[in-house]
């Protein structure tokens, strides 16, 4: 169990332990590793009918998002300690890509209006599109203000 | 009757987690309480396995307890965790 294992093994440790899941609950679903680079790790799980592994809010995906995170420490032992990104049935794509919509549109305002917006307390995660979007975008910058859970993130007018 | 299957699919995911996540797999025990509304679960585990399954800030436990609550939600059941060492 302490053998060091490699991004390799923990992708297929962490597809393992989530299709065990999947048969526990009864549903019809499928884990694979979606992508594996130095430090992180992305699984996704695809099949039908699996809102509730989504919850409210995401809720639900958070949950196992945890939990698989705690089972992965539990067997990778020592080894390399790689980031998970897990994700059901699309679910954060989804919301990665309506969150950089609403940041375009709240971008587009500033730049147009020269004013500042507050967005609401974010994700880390959340945060990351919020900045990597506004990159994007001439004219605009981002400030983060407060501390976690409360951080958020402020679209500012830049550049003359 | 059906009741009783909606308890299973719940309480095997809870064994199924706790298992993945505890050193001492032999010391799992499932107390189950049922009464007209809820479905009440005590899982226990060996005492040094208890931080595993808490986790910091008991996220660990918050996360299973969700898990659970899922597998009852699908069959329109209540489940309440509790975790003892």
């Amino acid at each position: 169990m302490t053998e060091e294992m490699t991004l390799e093994d923990q992708g297929q440790a962490v597809v393992d332990f989530l299709d065990g899941l999947v048969k526990e609950y009864e549903a019809s679903g499928k884990a694979r590793v979606v992508e594996i680079d130095e430090d992180r790790i992305e699984v996704t799980i695809d099949g039908s009918d699996l809102g509730f592994l989504i919850g409210p809010g995401g809720d639900t995906l958070m949950a196992l998002h945890e939990v698989t995170k705690t089972v992965l420490q539990r067997k990778a032992g020592s080894g390399p300690r790689a980031r998970l990104r897990l994700d059901v049935a699309g679910y954060r794509e989804f919301r990665r890509s309506e969150l950089a919509k609403y940041v375009e549109e709240m971008a587009a305002k500033v730049r147009d209006e020269g004013i500042e917006i507050a967005l609401e307390p974010m994700s880390a995660a959340d945060r990351k599109v919020v900045h990597d979007t506004v990159n994007e975008i001439d004219d605009v910058g981002t400030i983060s203000v407060g501390d976690d859970p409360r951080r958020r993130v402020v679209l500012v007018p830049s550049g003359e | 009757m059906s009741e009783e299957e909606n308890v299973t699919t719940a309480e095997e995911v809870l064994v199924y987690l706790i298992t993945q996540i505890v050193e001492d797999k032999e010391a799992i025990e499932i107390d189950i309480e049922e009464s007209d509304t809820k479905v009440s679960m005590v899982a226990r585990v060996a005492p040094d396995d208890m931080g595993r399954v808490i986790g910091k800030r008991g996220r660990v436990a918050h996360a299973i307890r969700t898990l659970v609550g899922a597998a009852a939600a699908k069959d329109g059941v209540e489940v309440e965790v509790d975790f003892d060492g």
